[in-house]
């Protein structure tokens, strides 16, 4: 497959084109259903935003020996909880083929392959955020807004008000208070991080993991610029001495 | 060119038609030809306020329609000369109001008045944001309290997006702050929010602090806008108000908690008896 192909016909009322958008792979890590439905349901609480309506490859690696699975289950499940499957990979041959008659057809996209998944399980791990375009807003982001960052950063050299929405793939900056959310790492980038000079946010997250405001330690208002990070998959809010 | 301005709020009833009413007047006693249009469709109470609610015969939607004219809808004003009033319709049709219509209305105001003040409604929804499409000026009505302070960060966003300006990609409506309602006592007591964190969270220059005032009231009762009485804090801190809007540099005045007068003169007595 081409990473983009086009059939086109003069008389033709359509174009056919490939085109891969960053897709989340959900790597089975072993064959539960019960389990996958309550964590899956627990992430979306959570995030009830993450992942609303974004299509999903589940990996089989780890559950190829396993021999027939129950794909009409699997399916429900995600689509429950907002994730759309729209294929599988590395399964074994029976498995692919089983998949391909539920609508789940093989797909060999994406850049993990055998051996090399990352930890944070659902995710694709990758060790720099991909900062192709940062995007940088100077006006205030006020109550209802959104911004974000496809596939880089966001700084923001204006105050972010409660009830404001900042989202980026990669890091996120705030030079002025951060009042309202700041979701950075979206796809999964666990590291990615926020920075901002005055944190009174009422939630931050990265990777999915997050803090709301009551969780997060009081912090000295005086202090000089704050980074907040994940460690060992717990969020650290630090001031940069 | 007419300037536009819109007097706009997001939480209902923080005193967005008393401030149209008194922006227009003190506009008008300026000297600049103004128009106040009651964007309040179903709910007009803009004609009660300048007290002209007797002379409606034709309203804004019917410009619009194309049953009336301008000329016929338009109220010309008791108290001021250049003034003029477009009232809002009674219909509880909230499409009435179209962009076309409003643009066209504003359009031909525009090449023989000064200013348009443009009262919009409570809320978030169509009506607020036709009000807003074509301003020039903000003036955002902000009462000293977490809600309403909330709805106007909201209504700032929209102005800064969903306006013509914001999609042309001109220069960005100039936002004015103004504080209505203002009790040095209640915040005091902490019951309010004071102008700092006010300030601290909007970040737009304050225009001015309308105190909480029994004025008001009989103003609206009597149909003459509260900037005409002069004797009162409100009528005056409106008449700051335009003072600022047109350029002059005033210090903030009722902001400071008046000492009662018994205490004044219990405080004398004591430092006499020293
Ligand atoms: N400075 C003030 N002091 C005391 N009362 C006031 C003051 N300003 C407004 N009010 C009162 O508050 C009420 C609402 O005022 P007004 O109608 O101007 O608000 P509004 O924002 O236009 O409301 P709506 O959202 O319904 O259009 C009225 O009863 C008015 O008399
Ligand atoms: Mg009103």
């Amino acid at each position: 497959m081409t990473a983009s192909s086009l059939l086109m016909d003069k008389q033709a009322c359509f174009l056919l084109k490939t085109n891969f958008a960053p897709c989340t792979i959900l790597q089975l890590t072993r064959y539960d259903l019960t389990q996958l439905e309550s964590q899956l349901h627990a992430t979306i609480q959570r995030t009830p935003h993450f992942f609303m309506g974004s299509p999903v490859i589940i990996d089989l690696e780890k559950v190829r020996q396993l021999g027939p699975l129950n794909f009409t289950k699997m399916k429900d499940i995600l689509l429950a909880n907002q994730l759309v499957p729209i294929g599988v990979r590395n399964g074994s041959e029976e498995q692919q083929c089983d998949a391909a008659t539920y609508g789940l057809p093989t797909l060999t996209i994406g850049r993990l392959s055998h051996g090399e998944t990352g930890s944070h399980s659902s995710q694709k791990k990758e060790t720099h955020p991909r900062t192709h375009q940062t995007k940088l807003v100077s006006t205030p982001i006020r109550s209802g807004m959104q911004v974000y960052a496809k596939d880089g950063d966001l700084v923001v050299t204006a105050p972010v008000s409660v009830g404001a929405e900042l989202l980026a793939d990669g890091h996120i900056h705030v030079y002025g208070p951060l009042r309202g959310r700041a979701i950075a790492g979206v796809q999964g980038n666990t590291d990615a991080r926020i920075f901002c000079s005055l944190l009174e946010a009422e939630l931050v997250s990265i990777a999915g993991y997050y803090l709301t405001k009551e969780e997060m330690p009081l912090l000295d208002k005086t202090q000089s610029v704050i980074q907040i990070f994940l460690e060992k998959e717990k969020i650290k809010i630090e001031p940069i001495l | 060119m007419a300037k536009i301005i819109v007097v706009t709020s997001g939480k209902g009833g923080v005193g967005k038609t008393t401030t149209s009413a008194s922006f227009a007047v003190g506009l008008a006693n300026r000297g600049y030809k103004t128009a106040v249009i009651d964007f309040d469709i179903g709910l007009r109470n803009l004609d009660l306020i300048m007290g002209c609610e007797r002379r409606v015969v034709y309203d804004f939607v019917n410009v619009i329609r194309g049953e009336a004219n301008l000329n016929q809808a338009l109220i010309r004003d008791k108290h001021a000369k250049e003034l003029f009033i477009l009232p809002a319709s009674q219909t509880r049709d909230k499409d009435a109001l179209t962009l076309e219509g409003v643009a066209k209305v504003l359009d031909e105001l525009g090449n023989t008045f000064d200013y348009i003040v443009c009262d919009s409604p409570a809320g978030i929804e169509r009506g607020a944001q036709l009000a807003m499409y074509f301003a020039d000026y903000a003036v955002v009505v902000t009462n000293p309290e977490v809600s309403s302070v909330r709805d106007s960060d909201r209504m700032l966003g929209l102005l800064s997006s969903k306006t013509k300006r914001a999609e042309e990609g001109r220069e960005p409506i100039t936002e004015h702050l103004l504080l209505t309602r203002y009790s040095p006592k209640r915040v005091t007591n902490g019951d309010m929010l004071s102008i700092n964190d006010v300030n601290e969270i909007l970040a737009i220059p304050l225009l001015g602090v309308i105190p909480e005032s029994q004025a008001v009231l009989r103003a609206s009762n009597s149909g003459e806008p509260v900037i005409l009485d002069q004797k009162s804090d409100a009528g005056q801190a409106y008449a700051d108000t335009i003072a600022r809007f047109l350029g002059e540099q005033l210090p903030h005045r009722f902001i400071e908690e008046k000492s009662h007068w018994l205490k004044r003169i219990f405080s004398l007595k004591e430092k006499e008896t020293v």
